[in-house]
């Protein structure tokens, strides 16, 4: 851990973290730090890089430049200490269809070397509300159940920290809820979550910051009780449209 | 990191055998490609030619049923985006190589399984010594899946996904193909007395050195895919 | 200085032919085709060297310009491997009545075509914009690499009828063929860089004209 990341506690931490594709600057010199138990929005438009840049602190791109510090560990120097502090929810739900739900949570607890496995797969089934679906093909749920699934893979292994991109595409109101209660004790009990959503205004009641994402460059980091919500979504819309 | 090897491993084998999608497709194409070669080969599968038709028959069928396989270790992981869920886990990429080629080698075995006596019928062959022919047929095996495990996992997002896979493969399996049917022509007993002309297959060499060649050959390929597979798959 | 290396190209490879046909003429007279094939034989493997190491320096340095003259010597060193076994059938046919055998070289030859050849289709058809298909490239010249000399060695399961000492009676011949391997090797040296050259000059405009 560096100095700086013990005095502020930093659960997550990147630094002047830069990407291009061919010659298209994607991401450029971000600085991000964000303390353990904090909940993040990202927002931004279309190609803003929001996605990209998760995926960078996923450790599933590797950026240009600038460096990604996960719980103290540096994600380029200690990939695998850091890969365990982190659990990602994406578009995809990262489920086998041809496994049960126990069976792909049973998965990832071996992958992720989860102690007392059978325990915590309970645990989670519990919490994200699957244990009837437990014995239930992956491949027959449904969008909003797929999503649990995936919530309960992410948080397996206890992560530090949650990366969510667009986790509330594709979910009706009841799932929506289910998500947000599942993150809300997620943050409560210590952990940090950086979520990119399309839909600004339950992103900014989850979160308690919100970061907007323009051409690759952050533009605006906030806390969200700062934040007049109507004028910043006006604000945010007229500009979206100008940008299109 | 042995842990999550049998995790992939054992993964592989069970979504493989519920999809029961590509182990029949295997088995079935290599049954076929021995029929089809028995077929058009009537006249030179009687008597001295057999030997050399069957090990034809049996390498082409081998080669061509392998390549399904290969091809499926990374297929099924682009639905979904299990393939992320595997490069986000703290495993070394080496070690999802390994899971994947174990779980091809696999495969593999019971497609021998199955098609091997298969030849062995259709061409009547008698084999001098069954325990060496598992093993060439191991070696064999480890060659097309070393390779074609690092490959599968390049030509996924292509548009020729299998044919593309399949000159890969083919052209860098080529050169192991003379030895291996040489060890097979040795195994069903079909020794040529004389070097006769420029025919493809009057050889010259020893069952041992076939063989030590395949040993190295599978080494060689199977140390370095393991090492390059990072790369492949790095987004 | 491209200019000067074409130049010198052209005038050794003319020297060659023009000494080779007349004042070092070898006989029979299909054996003259030697002055062609072997300095071709040379650079299809030479360029397969350029591919290894730019191969190893792309991955190593992630440096564009090692991927760009890996896939200009690819190229190059298809159409060596072209003319190599081209003029390889032709020479025998006429010497010893097949169009091919598989003896050690012929098969290493011929490998090295296909070498060479799913490099290029691998190049095509792999997506993912500029890096990604010249990783893939990248470990596949390689791995291909590997497979060269295991061609070699297997192929020695079977007899070789090709006869790869002619000695050469006069300082003649022996002059020509050098001067057509230099000429050679000096196209090779040109041609890839001429090829990297349009290479980057064909990416910096995609690149223009991206959004």
């Amino acid at each position: 851990m560096t100095a700086q990341d013990e005095l502020t506690g930093a659960a997550l931490s990147i630094r002047a973290v830069s990407k291009t594709f061919v010659t298209k600057p994607v991401l450029r010199s971000i600085d991000l730090v964000v303390p353990a138990g904090e909940a993040v929005c990202l927002c931004g438009i279309n190609g803003a890089g929001k996605s990209t840049l998760l995926r960078v602190i996923a450790g599933l791109l590797r950026p240009d430049s600038g460096s990604i510090t996960i719980q103290g560990y540096e994600l380029r120097r200690e990939p695998e200490k850091s890969r365990r502090q982190l659990g990602m929810i994406s578009h995809a739900s990262m489920a086998y269809p041809e496994l049960t739900v126990s069976e792909n949570l049973a998965f990832a607890a071996r992958l992720y070397d989860v102690p007392r496995r059978a325990e915590r797969i309970e645990e989670l089934l519990t919490s994200t509300g699957l244990t009837s679906y437990r014995h239930d093909r992956a491949g027959i749920l449904s969008r909003g159940l797929l999503q649990r699934l995936a919530i309960a893979r992410a948080l397996l292994h206890r992560p530090a920290v949650l990366l969510a991109d667009e986790p509330f595409t594709g979910l009706d109101a009841g799932a929506t809820e289910d998500v947000r209660v599942i993150f809300d004790r997620f943050v409560r009990d210590g952990g940090t979550i950086l979520m990119t959503t399309h839909d600004l205004r339950l992103g900014l009641q989850c979160c308690r910051r919100a970061a907007v994402l323009d051409r690759g460059v952050l533009i605006l980091d906030a806390r969200t009780e700062k934040i007049d919500a109507q004028r910043f979504l006006d604000d945010y819309l007229s500009y979206a449209r100008s940008m299109s | 990191m042995w842990l999550g090897l049998r995790a992939i491993l054992i993964k592989d084998i069970v979504v493989e055998l519920r999809a029961r999608q590509v182990l029949p497709t295997m088995v079935v194409l290599g049954m076929l490609i021995v029929f089809i070669l028995r077929m058009a080969s009537e006249s030179a599968s009687a008597g001295a030619g057999a030997p050399v038709m069957g090990a034809a028959a049996l390498w082409i069928a081998f080669l061509f049923s392998g390549l399904l396989a290969q091809e499926r270790s990374f297929a099924a992981e682009q639905q979904n985006g299990c393939m992320d869920g595997l490069l986000l886990a703290p495993l070394d990429t080496g070690t999802i190589y390994l899971a994947k080629l174990l779980a091809n080698i696999i495969l593999l075995t019971i497609f021998e399984a199955v098609v091997v006596p298969l030849v062995l019928m259709a061409f009547h062959l008698r084999v001098v010594g069954w325990g060496r022919l598992a093993a060439v047929l191991l070696l064999g095996n480890l060659g097309i899946s070393s390779v074609g495990t690092l490959f599968s996992a390049a030509v996924q997002l292509t548009r020729t996904r299998g044919a593309l896979l399949s000159i890969v493969v083919l052209v860098l399996l080529m050169p192991m193909m003379i030895p291996a049917s040489f060890a097979l022509l040795v195994l069903f007993g079909a020794l040529p007395e004389r070097v006769i002309g420029s025919g493809s297959f009057a050889f010259v060499g020893s069952f041992q050195a076939a063989v030590a060649y395949m040993l190295a050959f599978d080494a060689i390929f199977t140390v370095a895919s393991w090492l390059l597979f990072g790369v492949v798959v790095e987004e | 200085m491209r200019q000067l290396l074409f130049a010198l190209a052209f005038l050794f490879l003319i020297a060659s032919t023009w000494i080779g046909l007349t004042r070092g003429q070898i006989d029979p007279l299909q054996r003259n085709i030697l002055y062609v094939h072997v300095p071709n034989s040379v650079c299809a493997l030479v360029c397969f060297v350029v591919v290894l190491v730019t191969s190893i320096g792309y991955l190593a340095t992630a440096g564009q310009t090692w991927d760009l003259v890996a896939t200009a010597a690819a190229e190059a060193g298809f159409v060596f491997a072209t003319i190599l076994n081209a003029t390889g059938m032709i020479f025998s046919r006429a010497e010893w009545n097949v169009w091919w055998t598989p003896s050690p070289r012929l098969v290493t030859s011929a490998i090295l075509w296909f070498l060479y050849a799913v490099y290029l289709i691998l190049r095509v058809s792999l997506p993912g914009g500029q890096r990604r298909p010249a990783r893939i490239c990248a470990v596949f010249g390689i791995i291909a690499f590997l497979d060269v000399p295991l061609v070699y060695i297997s192929a020695r399961f079977i007899p070789d009828i090709h006869r790869p000492n002619f000695s050469f009676d006069s300082a003649w011949q022996t002059g020509a063929l050098m001067l057509g391997m230099a000429g050679t090797v000096l196209l090779a040296a040109g041609l890839i860089w001429l090829r990297t050259s349009l290479l980057r000059d064909s990416l910096k405009l995609e690149q223009e004209l991206l959004p």
